[in-house]
């Protein structure tokens, strides 16, 4: 079954024949379905209203898969005047677990809030959802041990290193804790490495606050309307957004002189480091001018991802000149999404591969699922079977394009994906030059921010 | 996404430039377009024709700067009557066209463009002229303060202009060729994909009717890629153009950013969003839910909800207690039904479905809790918020004439949700549009009307003229289109 999968070496898992994946896959998943459905109220009330019936495909079930807008279907006011007992009644229509039965008492915060859920057996993350609402990934500790082997699995499928086992440091130019997922995720797999969380060097030693992310829109429309002083929000986090703002304005010395501060510390050593393209091409180009080289030990790792958004002058040959700075001949890259535990591992040939504990589909854009032969393009949806106590059917932004025959000259199996993706989110308005008078909020605000910015 | 190609059978159509007078058709080197949803086409390839599109030179606009306005009215009055669908093979085309590539369904599509011979009418355009800019300053010098005293005069002289329209409604196109024509603008037009003909089609009529004339000398049309910088940086230049009309939103604003230096004028159609707000009455009895409820279809449904004045969000004067609740959402159930009694030249059933939206609707379908969803975007539909003043967070990509009823307890704080992007505010009953219409036009909203607008006829005795030269979202662009010169002497004459 695919859940006992994630106790496999990755090689045990590339190895699977094709056609037992298939199967075990289908058979995982009409079970799945079966056994969550009544157990979890959002599931059935779509089901119901799809007027869907079990014993269907993974490929014919796309109605009843989720997406992020039902992992934060609540009104945020429930937010902004700290009902959080109604916002768990909400997480609990997600979830097998017994939400309702938690004592609330002193969470005034959905920080705090979170905290408690956690220590009843959740381990929830949220978006970042910095202009709406936050989305809840309704996760627990009955998933961790999958999760987390998943992980490392997928880290040693890259690298060789099973750091479970091996102390290696670990730069990333992130935050200490949070509920971000990304965030949580990196101080989960941290403590579960080995040296620790001690072992982790991140950019900013603060935490990243889930109520400032949360109300950040909200702030923003209240500030515009000088209104700021009538919001009944804790002043705390006012001023947790002043010193984000400031952080932000100071974000590339700061990073610099972080990473200039451990590059001298960790001559010598052999390092890991984590982090966006933009970030690391920033890095290398100033150190071009102030003629710095790294020098850290063979055997170091780079593991970059993200985009280069919002930084339109990059160099063409960024990608040489990141690794001639940190001296690193490799970069490595991963592909996944924190609504899904298993993160696809990038392979020499430059295509991701998902391990078979995720199944993904393609979509057109009727959302039907795109056949699973030669090469197709379209909407990329992922089941992940590691999701044991809440529906692992999701539906992602983003546009993928997925090689279904021929073999991957990497040797691992397929599908594999190719290394362009590009959200939907993106696309939209920007290929197709239709033009209309009619206006949606977003692209009404950036428009004034053109403006404002002649 | 796959490539959709569309049908097989569908044509590709060819639309020529149009410059000053000029035919290009696409021959050899052509460009062939392809509209996302099959409506394809073929033009010349714009980068050979980039640097032709504009007039370098400005005194070649003294043949249109020394025609009266009114033999400009003269030339499009004759227009007026070849621009039929029925009669006019080209511009039947461009419907053609703008059905397979815009979202308007042929019953409404239709409608607008037999609107047409009412825009190139004599008592609009002169009234047009007249109202705006006013005719004497487009023909002549006019003296300032007491006559015989003065030692100032105006005029407004035409300059020459870029659009960048829209082509969800095609009107845009017509109305952008008359107010360029009255206001003596040397004009090029920058079609979109979702109407690629229709202003053509309209230009290369006035070329069949005199292709000598100083008003078809000063028009071009064509089609390139919003953003293809090659054709972009030899057009848009200040020794070329001078004000640059732009519709739509960041997406095409974006591909311009680059070329506004001082010395183009950016004159803005923003996008807008537009709203309704119904007070209690409408919840009070049946009589009053069914008007409401009609007129709440109308300001959403018209246009197929795809026009700046469509309604997206309605706030409702109504409490979060559970009964208020109930007839708010049995006001739903009578917006639902309201749209199937709509006249189909007004509002049809959308042409495709918003697989999108539908997923939104979805996801908060399931939510029983604190929303109510009635319908799709197969037919149209409602989604009720159950929770005071919280519009749904897709409340900006409603489509398909989906609206979203938001229970607003006092109705006076509807306010906060207006700004300069407020187009057309539809109001029921006519106590509440007194009661809020000083206060949402201090916040930016540019229109306010009865809800059930387009449903009625102007009573008897109305000026039926009275429509003629209004402003456009909160602007007048023909004030802007021109330059407002000043000549000083310092002699009495």
């Amino acid at each position: 079954m695919p859940e006992s999968w994630a106790q496999l070496s990755f090689e045990e898992l590339f190895a699977l024949p094709a056609r037992d994946v298939e199967e075990a896959q289908q058979g995982a998943f009409a079970l799945r379905f079966e056994r969550l459905r009544p157990e979890i109220e959002a599931l059935d009330k779509l089901a119901t209203r799809q007027g869907f019936t079990a014993g269907r495909s993974v490929e014919e079930s796309i109605p009843v898969f989720f997406d992020h807008r039902v992992l934060k279907s609540y009104p945020l006011s429930l937010i902004e005047n700290g009902q959080y007992d109604r916002l768990t009644k909400w997480l609990q229509r997600l979830t097998t677990h017994d939400l309702v039965g938690i004592q609330l008492d002193g969470v005034h915060s959905l920080d705090s809030w979170i905290d408690r859920l956690e220590a009843h057996e959740m381990i929830v993350g949220h978006s970042t959802g910095t202009t709406g609402k936050l989305s809840f990934v309704p996760r627990s500790r009955t998933e961790w041990p999958a999760w987390s082997a998943a992980y490392f699995e997928m880290l040693r499928a890259l690298t060789g290193v099973d750091f479970r086992k091996v102390q290696i440091p670990y730069f990333t130019a992130g935050y200490r804790s949070g509920h971000q997922m990304m965030v949580k995720m990196q101080k989960l797999f941290a403590e579960a490495s080995e040296g620790g969380d001690a072992n982790r060097y991140p950019l900013y030693e603060s935490s990243i606050s889930a109520d400032l992310l949360s109300l950040m829109g909200r702030i923003r429309a209240a500030e515009d309307r000088g209104e700021l002083d009538q919001l009944q929000i804790d002043p705390r986090l006012l001023e947790e957004r002043q010193t984000l703002i400031r952080a932000n304005a100071n974000r590339e010395q700061d990073m610099e002189a972080w990473f200039t501060k451990l590059a001298e510390e960790f001559r010598g050593r052999r390092v890991r480091i984590g982090g966006g393209f933009a970030d690391l091409t920033r890095l290398a180009l100033k150190a071009e001018q102030d003629g710095f080289h790294c020098e850290f030990a063979p055997g170091s790792i780079l593991i970059a991802g993200g985009g280069m958004k919002g930084y339109r002058d990059a160099p063409p040959d960024w990608e040489e000149r990141v690794k001639d700075f940190l001296g690193i001949e490799r970069m490595h890259s991963h592909y996944g999404m924190s609504e899904n535990m298993g993160q696809a591992p990038q392979c020499e040939a430059g295509f991701f591969h998902f391990f078979p504990y995720t199944r993904p589909v393609l979509l057109d854009e009727d959302f039907v699922a795109l056949p699973r032969t030669g090469v197709q393009t379209g909407r990329l949806a992922l089941f992940d079977f590691l999701a044991q106590t809440y529906w692992g059917g999701f539906i992602s932004g983003d546009r993928v394009t997925v090689h279904w025959d021929g073999d991957c000259r990497c040797g691992w199996p397929n599908p594999r994906i190719d290394r362009q993706i590009v959200r939907f989110s993106e696309l939209a308005g920007v290929e197709d030059d239709k033009l209309t008078c009619a206006g949606t909020v977003k692209a009404y605000s950036d428009f004034m921010d053109y403006v404002g910015a002649i | 996404m796959p490539v959709s190609t569309g049908p097989a059978d569908t044509a590709v159509v060819d639309i020529p430039f149009l410059i000053r007078g000029r035919i290009v058709e696409p021959g050899e080197d052509a460009v062939e377009f392809g509209g996302r949803e099959g409506a394809r086409f073929r033009t010349p390839n714009p980068i050979e024709y980039a640097s032709q599109l504009t007039l370098v030179d400005p005194s070649e606009m003294r043949d249109l700067y020394e025609t009266p306005v009114d033999h400009i009215i003269d030339f499009l009055v004759q227009l007026g009557p070849r621009l039929t669908l029925d009669e006019n093979p080209m511009l039947y085309a461009a419907f053609r066209l703008a059905l397979e590539a815009g979202e308007l369904t042929e019953p409404v599509l239709r409608a607008v463009y037999d609107d047409f011979h009412y825009q190139f009418s004599r008592t609009r355009l002169d009234g047009m002229a007249e109202k705006t800019v006013g005719k004497a300053f487009l023909d002549g010098w006019v003296e300032r303060g007491v006559p015989g005293r003065s030692l100032l005069r105006i005029r407004a002289v035409g300059t020459r202009n870029l659009h960048i329209i829209a082509g969800n409604v095609p009107i845009t196109a017509a109305l952008t060729i008359v107010r360029s024509a009255l206001c003596k603008c040397d004009c090029l037009i920058k079609a979109p994909s979702n109407d690629p003909f229709t202003a053509a089609a309209i230009v290369r009529s006035m070329i069949d009717l005199d292709p000598e004339h100083p008003v078809t000398r000063h028009f071009a049309v064509a089609y390139w890629k919003g953003g293809d910088e090659a054709v972009e940086r030899q057009v848009i230049r200040p020794s070329r153009i001078e004000k640059l009309t732009a519709w739509g939103g960041m997406a095409s604003m974006v591909h311009i950013q680059k070329y506004l230096v001082p010395g183009i004028e950016l004159i803005a159609m923003n996008p807008k969003l537009s709203i309704s707000v119904v007070g209690h009455e409408a919840l009070a009895s049946t009589d009053a839910m069914g008007e409401a409820a009609r007129g709440i279809a109308a300001m959403a449904g018209h246009m197929n909800q795809t026009a700046c004045s469509s309604t997206r969000v309605v706030y409702v004067e109504c409490s979060t207690d559970e009964s208020d609740l109930e007839r708010l959402e049995a006001l739903g159930h009578a917006v639902y039904r309201a749209f199937a009694d709509l006249p189909l030249s007004i509002s049809t059933a959308p042409r495709r479905r918003d697989p999108e939206l539908d997923g939104e609707l979805g996801a908060v379908a399931i939510d029983e809790d604190y929303y109510r969803v009635i319908g799709d975007t197969s037919f149209g539909g409602v989604v009720v918020s159950l929770t005071a003043e919280e519009a749904v967070e897709f409340a900006d990509r409603l489509t398909n004439r989906i609206v979203n009823l938001v229970p607003v307890p006092d109705i006076r704080r509807v306010v906060r949700w207006v700004n300069e992007e407020t187009q057309t505010v539809g109001i029921y009953p006519e106590r509440l549009r007194e009661l809020l219409r000083d206060e949402l036009a201090l916040h930016g909203v540019q229109r306010t009307l009865p809800i059930d607008t387009h449903l009625r006829t102007d009573p008897p005795g109305s000026d039926p003229d009275q429509r003629i030269g209004i402003p456009h979202d909160g602007m007048e662009p023909m004030r802007r289109m021109v330059r407002w010169v000043l000549d000083e002497s310092t002699d009495l004459r």
